[in-house]
């Protein structure tokens, strides 16, 4: 951030304005919420529920249309969750890692497509709901969760024995591994859509226009890549759980 | 912290409304990255989408095919099973009628056979009832002139010839 610290001229003439660090602030209780993230969140979700009840609505036998189209990415996301998880156990978690893709795939392109900046809040701007550091850790522990439960629902108390895998040495090494998971994974994705944010902002600041475009295709391609790499990580995650090491795979 | 050095232009006036600055909103830049990806993302999807469909289209059609192929096969394996259902029943009639029919003209000609031999049998007896009587009147009548004549022998000696024909002259002589 100290890099903006030159942008400090920027903010006496009369152009544009990054605005980071201030929340719509929402009270729940004794929570603060951050107001707009659950706005476009909402959004994310009502259009995905849109497409999915489109898609759904009529079911033809040769798809058509917004059919064909869900039907084409349900079909990624299943390949993408075999390969990661395996034939045999991927079916349960289809629809987990296909959440997890296609809300943070439709939530960073919204960020990089939609001009949320038209509709003016009293405090904060709306984004995609990913540059929130709250929503990519909430993915990312849910995905934790997850792969605890996959693993011990298929080996029961027997999936603690990967801690000391392969040497009792490496224990404290494994168990860190459980809290640089979801660390990695938040901050991947958090700081992958922020970049981008700011990184166009920047640039909008310096040149309004036509020279921002290509960083901004390239922040479509990197925000698909990241909804990628997301659900890929936690189909690993969760592969990798329920797989354990080799010589265990034949005791059961 | 960051509202320290970074200007907000609009912080602190409150409400929700529209914010039509067209740079502050980026609106030029979106608007043409917007466009740029309906037109080419358009291109490319509808390119899968329709190569996806053909291909189901295809697989549906090579399947309704074959089913249809295999419901023809069914039908004639069935029509030749029936066939030849129809067939063994009729060879198994003409069995059970051919059958009854060499039971009836085994029995008739047992029947006949058993008749004939019968007679035959009742005929022989006859003839040997017959022959055997023949032979025994033949033997009896034998006998009797074997006695007939051994009694003659002894009876017939020369005096009693004398005197018989003496008797006879004595007849002859008396007229």
């Amino acid at each position: 951030m100290h890099m903006l610290d030159g942008l400090n001229i920027i903010n006496s003439l009369p152009l544009a304005a990054l605005d980071v660090g201030h929340h719509l602030y929402w009270r729940l209780g004794n929570l603060q919420l951050h107001g707009q993230v659950f706005l476009t969140s909402w959004f994310v979700i009502g259009l995905l529920l849109i497409a999915s009840i489109a898609a759904t609505r009529n079911v033809q036998r040769i798809p058509r249309g917004i059919q064909n189209l869900m039907e084409y990415a349900l079909e990624f996301i299943r390949d993408l969750t075999k390969n990661q998880i395996g034939e045999k156990e991927y079916r349960p978690w289809v629809p987990f890692i296909g959440t997890l893709f296609l809300f943070i795939f439709v939530s960073n392109w919204s960020g990089a497509l939609l001009p949320w900046k038209l509709i003016h809040l009293p405090s904060g701007e709306l984004a995609a709901p990913t540059n929130d550091i709250n929503t990519t850790v909430a993915l990312a522990l849910l995905t934790s969760l997850a792969y605890f439960y996959a693993g011990f629902r298929k080996r029961g108390l027997g999936y603690l024995a990967k801690y000391v895998q392969p040497t009792p040495i490496l224990l404290p090494i494994n168990i860190l591994e459980d809290f640089t998971k979801p660390l990695s994974l938040s901050f991947r994705l958090f700081g992958n859509i922020l970049a981008d944010e700011l990184v166009v902002g920047v640039l909008v600041l310096l040149v309004p226009f036509i020279i921002p475009m290509p960083v901004m295709l390239l922040g479509l391609f990197t925000s698909a890549i990241q909804a990628l790499v997301f659900a890929t990580l936690a189909a690993v995650y969760i592969g990798e759980a329920i797989e354990g090491h080799g010589e265990h795979e034949e005791e059961h | 912290m960051m509202g320290n050095f970074l200007f907000l232009a609009n912080a602190g006036t409150g409400g929700v409304g529209l914010n039509l600055d067209l740079i502050e909103t980026n609106l030029f830049n979106l608007t043409l990255v917007l466009g740029f990806v309906i037109v080419f993302g358009r291109k490319v999807l509808t390119n899968i989408l329709t190569e996806r469909r053909a291909t189901i289209e295809n697989a549906i059609q090579d399947t309704e095919a074959r089913q249809k192929q295999a419901a023809s096969a069914l039908e004639i394996a069935k029509k030749n099973l029936a066939q030849a259902q129809a067939e063994a029943e009729q060879i198994r009639q003409t069995a059970i009628t051919s059958a009854a029919n060499a039971k009836a003209e085994i029995a008739a000609k047992t029947a006949a056979d058993i008749e004939r031999m019968k007679e035959l049998a009742a005929a022989d007896t006859n003839t040997e009832q017959d022959k055997a009587i023949a032979e025994l009147r033949a033997r009896v009548t034998k006998l009797a002139m074997e006695r007939a004549e051994a009694q003659l022998k002894n009876l017939l000696n020369d005096s009693a010839q004398a005197q018989l024909v003496d008797r006879s002259i004595a007849l002859v002589g008396g007229n």
